[in-house]
């Protein structure tokens, strides 16, 4: 069995719960032109962006022998839940025999779900199971918790790219471990090392936080979401993402009620203007504006692939969070359509607008 | 000796050029199409400002529009930044009571809400060109007849006609499906206007509430029908300041100026001989990475100075 996954943020958790438990492991590429371009030309056109990406991002990982591919289904009446079958079929009639592997929410059908766990299990005992599945949680928590930092300090940075290339290489190293010893090891060498990286702090005044909504994929990989995050960061601006692998897993995965509270408070927040579950991440990306706004974030940037349903239901509601409550946010469409120069000039012209509005409060005061 | 600042705004199909002084006169401006070569286009505009304005020394430059990363580069420019907020700047040095300024260019259009003199909300065209410029002046082209024309003639018509303003495509082929029914050029060119504006208010505009003052600025405000849609469209009246088409140039100017009067730095500007410099752009593809971007080169007096177009940095930091 030569496993692959789709490429989200981090590939090196999938990787690391794979190769521990025994499996040859085919680490997809990370997303590039030549992805887009695989994805786009073997997926029906109004099918939305991260199907398109993700099925790109599986077909060059066939060209390098992978046979089977573990991925998770969807939630809700959002097309996300029929990607893994849809994908299966369009790389069936292109001729590859792979196997699909498909996580769909364990309360929802047990029975799958197990029979799922078992195909990856192999011949491990299910005590090396459970400590394995531990030590990649610890090390989607621990990457997380890093890269918080390094989005926050990163808009201070004196010397132009060099959290950037810190952080890739702590990644590296992340890449390596073996145990959770190994993984608070390297978090605490990672957090060292970011602390001793120069720094041109500004006044507490003049600190701009943005936060970033929207559909789950299209937020987490920044090859394809014109590396806002890294943009953001270049302008001045700290960032914080609605969505992080290992919040993911709690809410998605972990069975246990004090590990959804986080994300139940979320949704609660999105309930006067989204009664109901409609997929995708729309309830998510409502409740998440209203948390960030509550926390004193200056601005949120949504993002959605171009033609997304439920963040299209999402941006009405933010025309209306807008003016009920004064606060700025942008929404961007992202597919292999977008435009560069178009993307710049809109951010560029957002943190104007909040810069000028930070200060106005500041006179006001 | 007098101070000036220059102001230039390169867009995707004009460059504008202008020199305000101290108290925001425009000594000289200039508007030129962008064929594709801006440097050279805005070294010929800098030789005639210098020409016409010999004796004034350069207080800073600032540079706006989407070419302005590039051309900031190549001038020396002082302050680099977008075309919203240069628009906004000027429109409020003109027009201090402004609350919305409907922007039409010739590839955008946006949308800027100025609340208690500050910009509170913009709005730029996502998908679809069918409400800017360059469609219109197609559309004139196609019809026979003058871009400068449009308007007037529009103004002509006595019947109403609708065209479909959703996007170019349909808006041309029902455009051409009606002449052919024979509704006159005049009626077309009245019902295009009316789309247009009609587009803008469902793409940008979205339910948003539209206070007065009204302005209306960018090359499309000159077109008089337009103009006259907008006014229909929100009731009240739009005004079309004196300089609606070199505003960017005239904001960015300004905002140079004050970011030279904030820091007290001297300008980066290198200079008229600038215009003597033999500028060279050539592109390949990087083939480091399966992302294989097009790496643009620029060179001047054959010294590469300046790399863009990829996406991972390796070339774009490589030259500062």
């Amino acid at each position: 069995m030569k496993i692959t996954f789709p490429y989200m943020g981090s590939p090196y958790m999938y990787e690391k719960l794979f190769s521990l438990l025994g499996h040859e492991v085919i680490t997809p590429p990370r997303p590039s032109q030549r992805t887009i371009n695989y994805g786009v030309k073997y997926s029906p056109e109004f099918a939305c962006f991260p199907l398109k990406i993700i099925l790109g991002t599986y077909l060059e990982a066939l060209e390098l022998g992978a046979d089977t591919i573990v991925t998770s289904g969807g939630n809700g009446p959002c097309r996300a839940g029929y990607y893994g079958e849809a994908q299966k079929k369009i790389l069936q009639n292109m001729g590859y025999d792979v196997e699909f592997i498909i996580f769909d929410e364990p309360k929802r059908d047990w029975k799958s779900f197990l029979e799922n766990v078992k195909k990856i299990k192999g011949n491990n005992s299910w005590r090396r199971v459970i400590k394995t599945v531990k030590t990649v949680y610890d090390m989607a928590k621990s990457m997380d918790k890093v890269e918080k930092i390094v989005e926050t300090k990163r808009a201070y940075e004196c010397n132009k790219g060099e959290f950037t290339k810190v952080w890739r290489e702590i990644t590296e190293e992340y890449r390596k471990i073996e145990s959770s010893e190994d993984v608070k090891r390297v978090e605490k060498k990672a957090i060292e090392r970011l602390n001793s990286i120069k720094i041109c702090e500004v006044p507490e005044e003049e600190k701009i936080k943005i936060g970033i909504v929207g559909e789950i994929y299209v937020v987490m990989e920044p090859s394809i979401n014109a590396n806002i995050e890294e943009v953001l960061n270049s302008y001045g601006a700290e960032v914080e993402r609605s969505h992080y692998i290992s919040e993911w897993i709690d809410f998605n995965l972990i069975p246990l009620p004090s590990y959804k509270e986080k994300e139940h408070e979320i949704l609660k927040k999105a309930e006067k203007y989204i009664e109901i579950i409609i997929g995708g991440h729309a309830k998510q990306s409502v409740g998440a504006i209203i948390d960030f706004m509550e926390r004193g974030f200056d601005g949120v940037i949504h993002l959605k692939p171009f033609g997304c349903l439920p963040e299209l239901v999402s941006q009405s509601v933010i025309d209306k969070i807008m003016r009920e409550y004064d606060y700025p946010i942008l929404s961007l469409s992202v597919d292999e359509q977008m435009a560069i120069a178009n993307v710049l000039t809109r951010i560029e012209a957002f943190l104007d607008v909040i810069k000028l509005k930070k200060h106005r409060k500041r006179i006001a005061r | 000796m007098e101070k000036i600042y220059i102001g230039v705004d390169v867009g995707s199909v004009s460059i504008k050029v202008v020199a305000i002084d101290e108290n925001n006169e425009v000594l000289f401006n200039s508007y030129v199409r962008n064929v594709g070569q801006p440097i050279d286009t805005v070294k010929d505009e800098l030789a005639k400002l210098h020409n016409e304005l010999p004796d004034k020394e350069i207080g800073g430059v600032g540079v706006t529009g989407s070419g302005r990363q590039l051309l900031g580069y190549v001038l020396g420019a002082d302050v680099i930044k977008n075309e919203i907020t240069a628009h906004a700047t000027a429109t409020l040095q003109f027009h201090p009571d402004v609350s919305t300024i409907f922007e039409i260019g010739g590839q955008d259009s946006k949308l800027i809400i100025i609340n208690d003199g500050t910009i509170a909300d913009f709005a730029m065209n996502t998908v679809c060109a069918a409400g800017t410029g360059s469609f219109l002046d197609h559309q004139a082209q196609r019809l026979g007849i003058k871009i400068e024309e449009f308007g007037e003639i529009a103004l002509t018509a006595k019947r109403d006609v609708r065209i479909a303003g959703r996007c170019t495509v349909f808006a041309e082929s029902d455009m051409i499906s009606k002449q052919q029914y024979g509704f006159s050029k005049a009626e077309i060119l009245k019902g295009l206007s009316k789309a247009l504006v009609r587009n803008y208010m469902n793409n940008l505009v979205r339910g948003r509430k539209l206070k007065p003052v009204f302005v209306f600025q960018g090359g499309v405000a000159a077109n008089i029908a337009i103009k006259k849609a907008f006014e229909e469209e929100v009731g009240h009246e739009v005004i079309v300041p004196k300089y609606y088409d070199i505003m960017g140039a005239i904001g960015i100017a300004m905002l140079a100026k004050d970011e030279m009067k904030r820091t007290g730095n001297s300008t980066k500007f290198k200079g008229f001989e600038v215009s003597e410099e033999k500028f060279e752009t050539t592109s390949f593809i990087c083939k480091a990475c399966p992302n294989e971007c097009e790496i643009i080169q620029i060179k001047a007096n054959g010294k590469v100075i300046a790399m863009t177009g990829d996406r991972c940095g390796r070339w774009s930091n490589s030259v500062i």
